[in-house]
């Protein structure tokens, strides 16, 4: 279940379905106290990692380039030159 | 002097009428008279007014027939074309509106008509949101409240999300171009998971570049699922029909797309709990286990007895041993038992436990037999875990 590479960074996705599929398993039942130790912690380093993410997230925002955009950060360009002149 | 079969001219004629350019695509304006509708869901008619009249064919599926009235006055658009079998000259009708319909509505109307018979607002086609997006594309214009209403909700709800504007005009000449290519540019970006196409209220012109063909064909040609927001509530713009999803504002469609934290949190925690929960299930059962060889261990006892009897030539000190082993015994796993049946399944460990795991191999200690002096342990409390030594190895009893 776990493809991840070691570097990755696991998203908010990936980490709370993993969470999810964790809380899942232990339900099943039938684990020996060490499996469902095993699970357990896992669970739980995915559950901080689900709140990191949650809480401490700043939203990004970027640019997509179009043929107005363009034109309009030219036209901001020559605008800023002007008022250097 | 050529001699044609009729045929023949038939045929020419036919051919010279279905490649006129004017012929081929017309709107035409008159009274219905001689309404015939077939079994089969055509309809056959003749438009007149005071000059001349022509005969007309509609065939299934073509959209406005419940317009056709005899005496009613319609505006038609269609073909004009020759049916060669009878010699007649018809028009083939392929839409019907009442007359005092907008000429724009009237192109609206049919652009409709032939957007929907190709498929393009189908609801197989709709597709679902992604429930947690990474990336989100809007398409609308970067001045105004728009944009910056949706900044807000999903800087709010879900600032795991990127937004990425692709600025385009929304109103006026050119704008229906720059839409469609705004939304193309958000389709060449590789992981955009959804996209919002938006534009505030306004008057029917304003809010007309989202009922061109081009910007519907850029929605259509998507491959994330697009999500319209386009004027107020009771617009319906072509737009709004080929999207995946209509949302009544741009603030709304902001929200459909973005989840909200605060819901998240309060999942995981409860997951947190079910993990808790399920743990103490778990360590609840092994007691019960523990319970069970108590009780077997009783019920030996008197067995133990007897054999101590029939070991009567054993040196008195080995008897005692023997008793004092399984007196120990019982009394500490009846004493454990006793202790953790009191404790709520969910907090043992909170309540002072711990738990102890090898550190080289990660396997839960439950034996003295599992740990010599020297080995390194895990030993786990209710808020985290610290490594210790063992200073000697223990004895059984």
């Amino acid at each position: 279940m776990s493809s991840e590479k070691p570097g990755d960074v696991l998203s908010f996705e990936d980490a709370y379905n993993r969470l999810e599929e964790t809380v899942r398993r232990l339900e099943e039942g039938g684990l020996s106290l060490s499996d469902a130790t095993r699970l357990f912690e896992e669970g739980m380093h995915l559950a901080r990692i689900c709140n990191e993410l949650l809480t401490s997230a700043e939203m990004r925002i970027t640019r997509l380039q179009t043929a107005y955009g363009e034109q309009m950060r030219l036209l901001a360009d020559a605008q800023d030159e002007s008022v250097e002149d | 002097m050529p001699v044609y079969s009729v045929g023949q001219v038939t045929r020419y004629l036919k051919e010279s009428l279905d490649a006129d350019a004017v012929l081929g695509d017309l709107w035409v304006r008159g009274e219905v008279s001689n309404l015939f509708n077939s079994a089969a869901g055509h309809h056959y008619f003749t438009l007149k007014d005071g000059a001349g009249q022509l005969k007309c064919v509609m065939f299934r599926p073509a959209t406005g027939g419940e317009n056709l009235s005899d005496g009613g006055a319609v505006i038609t658009h269609g073909r004009v074309s020759l049916y060669e079998v009878r010699g007649d000259l018809q028009l083939y009708v392929d839409m019907v509106q009442p007359e005092g319909v907008g000429e724009r509505h009237l192109e609206l109307e049919r652009l409709k008509a032939r957007l929907e018979a190709e498929g393009l607002f189908h609801p197989s086609r709709k597709r679902p949101l992604p429930p947690y997006p990474r990336r989100i594309a809007v398409v609308t214009s970067p001045f105004g409240s728009v944009w910056h209403d949706i900044q807000n909700v999903v800087g709010r709800r879900y600032p795991l999300a990127e937004l990425a504007l692709a600025p385009t005009p929304v109103q006026g000449e050119g704008a229906a171009a720059a839409i469609a290519e705004a939304l193309e540019a958000a389709d060449r970006e590789e992981d955009v998971d959804v996209v919002i196409v938006a534009r505030g209220g306004g008057s029917l012109e304003e809010l007309w570049p989202f009922n061109e063909e081009v910007v519907a064909r850029a929605i259509y040609a998507s491959r994330a699922p697009v999500v319209s927001a386009v004027g107020h509530e009771t617009d319906y713009t072509v737009a709004d029909l080929v999207a995946d999803v209509r949302a009544p504002t741009p603030s709304a469609a902001a929200e459909m797309v973005a989840p909200d934290r605060s819901e998240l949190i309060v999942r995981v925690n409860a997951s947190v709990n079910l993990l808790s929960q399920r743990l103490g299930e778990v360590m609840e059962m092994r007691f019960r286990d523990v319970e069970q060889s108590v009780w077997r261990l009783n019920r030996g006892a008197p067995d133990a007895t007897t054999w101590r009897q029939r070991l009567d030539d054993l040196s008195l000190a080995s008897s005692r041993s023997l008793q004092n082993y399984l007196a120990v015994r019982v009394e500490r796993v009846t004493g454990l038992e006793f202790r953790l049946g009191t404790l709520s399944p969910a907090n043992v460990l909170s309540r002072g436990y711990a738990m102890v795991q090898r550190q080289d191999t990660g396997e839960t200690v439950t034996s003295v037999a599992q740990v010599d002096a020297g080995d390194d342990v895990q030993v786990r409390v209710s808020d985290g875990a610290f490594t210790a030594r063992t200073l000697a190895a223990g004895g059984q009893g």
